[in-house]
Parts: C-alpha cells; sequence; structure tokens
C-alpha cells in the first residue's frame, strides 16, 4: 500500500516530532534523573586527577621555578584586597541596612552564613552552557540548589549531586536566574545569564535610576542567595522610549575563568516574607 | 576489549575537553571533541557496535553538561544517522571530505542547540556570541577533524592488529599443548 520511501519518511517525521516534545519537556526544568548522579560519579574522579595534576605541576612551576618571592607576595596581596573588597562591601551593606531598619524594625539582616570549601575539577564541555563539577558532594553536606559564592561574589547554585561530586549552574548561563538589587537605588530586577561571560539585568522598570558603575547585589527574594551578596556591576544601561524596561548589562565580580575554588553555603538564610505579612 | 577501548578513548576526549582546553586560549571554544569519534563510528563501524556508543556518549554528556537532558543524545543520534545514511550514496575517503563532514556534524550540533534555545526555551533571543561561536568551532572542524579520524583509524587498526597476534599466540599455545 505504501511506498518503502514513504514508510521512511513518516517514520523520520515522527521521530522528529518525539524528539521534540521529549526535549521539550526536559528543557522547562533540571530533571533529577535517577541515573545522572552515575555519569558523574564515573567521569568526576579522572577530571579531578588531572585538575589537580595539572595545578600540581603549573603550582611547582608558578612557585619554584618563575619568581618565588613574587608569586607569594601576589598571593598574599590578592587574599588581602579579595578580604578588603567583602569587608568593604559587608560595611556599605550595613550601612545601608541600618538606614532602612530605623522606619522597619522587623527586617532581619543576613548573620554568617555555614560554607563549605569545594575545588572546581572540570567545567561545561559544551560552549553554549556554563556549569562547573566541584568536589564536593552529598557525603559533605550539600543538597541541590544550595548557593555557590566565592569572596567577590555571587557564583551559581547546585543543580545535580553524587556523593562526592556536585554539578553547579554558573549565574552567567542562560538558564540562571538571580533575584537581585542595584545596591545604591534599590532598584530590582532579575539578573540572567548571557552566552558571554556578562549578565543582563531584566524587568527593571524605566522609572527606576540605575547607572554605570552601580553594585548589583542579591536581593535574597529568590530563596536561594543570601541578600547582600555581590553580583556585579553596572556596565551599561539603554532607555529606550517605547519599552517599559531598561536594557541593562551587568559585568559580574567573578572570573568564571580563572575560578579553581569556591565556597557553598549550608545554611543559606531563607527570608520568611509569607510569615511576616 | 573493543568496547574498552572506545570508552577508554571517550574518556580520555571528555576529560581533555572538561579540565584542559578550557583553560587554554583559542582553545576554549572549541567544537565538542567527540563530533569527530562519532563521525568515525558511522563512517568506518558497523551500526551495532556505533548504536551502544553513541546512546553511551549522550548519556554521559548530557549528565556532564547544563544542557537540558536528551540535547546530547539527540546531536548524537541525528549525527550517527545522518552519517550511516550519507555513506550510502557517498564514501567519505579524501581528507577535503572528511573535513567538510566534521564540519557538517559541528553545524548540525550547533543547529539543534541553538533550536532548543530559541524554539523550546524559556529565552527566545538568540545569544550575541552565537554567531561567532559557531564559526569559530566550524573552523576548528575543518582543520583538526580529519587529524581526529585518522588518529582514530590509527589506534584501531593497531589495537586490531594486537588482538589477532594475542588469537594467534593463544590458539599457536593450544596447538602445541594438544602434540
Amino acid at each position: 500500500m505504501f511506498s518503502k520511501k514513504m514508510v521512511l519518511i513518516v517514520g523520520v517525521i515522527v521521530l522528529i516530532t518525539v524528539n521534540i516534545i521529549v526535549l521539550s519537556a526536559t528543557t522547562k526544568s533540571y530533571p533529577a534523573f535517577g541515573l545522572g548522579h552515575l555519569a558523574l560519579s564515573f567521569v568526576a574522579p579522572f577530571q579531578e586527577f588531572v585538575t589537580r595534576s595539572i595545578r600540581f605541576i603549573r603550582g611547582i612551576w608558578e612557585n619554584y621555578f618563575f619568581l618565588v618571592s613574587v608569586s607569594q607576595e601576589n598571593l598574599h596581596l590578592k587574599k588581602s584586597l579579595n578580604h578588603a573588597i567583602q569587608k568593604n562591601n559587608q560595611m556599605q551593606e550595613t550601612e545601608l541596612a541600618n538606614i532602612r531598619l530605623r522606619s522597619l524594625l522587623n527586617f532581619q539582616k543576613a548573620i554568617t552564613n555555614r560554607v563549605i570549601a569545594a575545588e572546581v575539577i572540570g567545567k561545561d564541555p559544551s560552549a553554549w552552557f556554563k556549569t562547573i563539577i566541584i568536589d564536593k558532594g552529598k557525603a559533605d553536606g550539600l543538597k541541590r540548589w544550595l548557593p555557590v559564592v566565592v569572596a567577590q561574589g555571587i557564583t551559581g547554585q547546585v543543580i545535580e549531586i553524587s556523593n562526592h561530586y556536585s554539578k553547579v549552574i554558573l549565574i552567567i548561563d542562560r538558564n540562571s536566574a538571580v533575584d537581585a538589587l542595584v545596591q545604591r537605588s534599590r532598584a530590582r530586577g532579575i539578573i540572567k545569564g548571557t552566552l558571554a561571560d556578562q549578565c543582563r539585568f531584566e524587568f527593571v522598570l524605566q522609572k527606576h535610576d540605575v547607572r554605570i558603575g552601580d553594585i548589583v547585589v542579591a536581593s535574597g527574594f529568590d530563596g536561594v542567595y543570601p541578600k547582600g551578596l555581590r553580583i556585579g556591576w553596572v556596565s551599561d544601561v539603554i532607555k529606550r522610549d517605547a519599552e517599559i524596561f531598561q536594557e541593562i548589562t551587568v559585568t559580574p565580580y567573578v572570573d568564571f575563568e580563572k575560578l579553581e575554588e569556591v565556597l557553598i553555603v549550608l545554611n543559606p538564610q531563607r527570608h520568611e516574607f509569607a510569615s511576616q505579612q | 576489549m573493543i568496547y574498552c577501548f572506545y570508552i577508554g578513548a571517550c574518556l580520555c576526549l571528555v576529560i581533555l575537553q572538561t579540565t584542559i582546553l578550557p583553560y587554554l586560549p583559542l582553545l576554549d571554544r572549541i567544537y565538542d571533541l567527540l563530533i569527530p569519534f562519532i563521525i568515525y563510528l558511522g563512517l568506518f563501524r558497523s551500526i551495532r557496535e556505533g548504536l551502544f556508543l553513541v546512546l553511551f556518549l549522550g548519556f554521559i554528556m548530557d549528565n556532564l553538561s547544563g544542557s537540558p537532558f536528551g540535547l546530547y543524545l539527540t546531536s548524537y543520534c541525528w549525527l550517527f544517522v545522518g552519517i550511516k545514511w550519507t555513506t550510502t550514496f557517498v564514501q567519505v575517503r579524501s581528507r577535503l571530505l572528511q573535513s567538510l563532514v566534521v564540519a557538517a556534524g559541528v553545524l548540525l550540533q550547533n543547529l539543534i542547540f541553538i533550536g532548543a534555545f530559541t524554539i523550546l526555551g524559556s529565552n527566545p533571543k538568540l545569544p550575541a556570541e552565537a554567531g561567532s561561536t559557531v564559526v569559530i568551532q566550524t573552523l576548528w572542524a575543518v582543520g583538526t577533524g580529519p587529524v581526529f579520524l585518522v588518529f582514530f583509524r590509527y589506534i584501531q587498526r593497531r589495537l586490531d592488529k594486537l588482538m589477532n597476534e594475542v588469537v594467534a599466540g593463544r590458539t599457536n599455545l593450544s596447538l602445541s599443548s594438544r602434540r
């Protein structure tokens, strides 16, 4: 009744349709397939071995053969600078929080968080996605959706875990979103990743005052990232008359190309907005 | 034995592109190195051998990457099917043709990824760097694709030769012991 060619064409069309339906279902969210962590457990130990070997060799080169004292001094200064930046940011946040607390007495400020350090052992194999693999997992107390930070600011969040390894989606990934505020004017929006090492600050109304150089921090409203943690600085603002929202580009403080160690916040403070109302 | 070799080779490629290449200048936006491997399987190996590896690699990559589950599986499966179909009427022997096939494979994968972003994703906007990424990856594929294919074939031949020697050695040993 039907020719072989016809059956083949119909078969291919059906396969493509099924494929698109399955992909559209998985694109909506990150499914937690039981076998997913097996792949991570299978490949990550090799990644860890290679990364550690490279770092060991690089460490020997940098510290023993190449300007020993300068390298050490540089590391020390970088640490001090990071510490100072973080402290300065904390003080700025504290100052602004104090002003607001005069009128909002029931507002609680983010206190200390329990964190765990992890090493980056692998990056995403694709140029289209921005994830990393770290050497800490369930056994270290990690859970899905925990925030990942460094001294310079927010890095991302845990999306998949195995016993000893986890996958972290970076804030520059297209599927990432962070509820954020402009530190100076408190203009609120959503930080979304782009393919480049920059983010878009979306849904900021035209009436809000946002200027180039403004610091963008986490608002804490997304229930993932602790309030006040730095994200980046506003590097471009475009206001179009016909649009409701501004087009804002934010350059993250974190250098994702040189990310080697990260901190995972184990007890991020969630604001109980519902209970306050 | 042959599957162990394939899995070992794939593991090396995956580790190379997740731990070493991202830190090297110019290579941070190189194409998916498993594409030449899938093409090699499509060109020179049987469907039974190739399909198992295509599914295995797709599963591993989907779990290692931040992509929606099934995207790598999709791209590898269609690439494998496409190569098998192409070889029914074209003999891919010359280096130039091999370059073009690898480049086409890279383009197909990028097309599937971009399609997933724009049609199925929450943000239909095409990334600003999408064009340059596709061009860079395709150029890399044209330049280095055949090198990988030649390398895989060379290793495969050496392994086959080694296996034949081992089998022949065992046969001789069992014959002499019977005598």
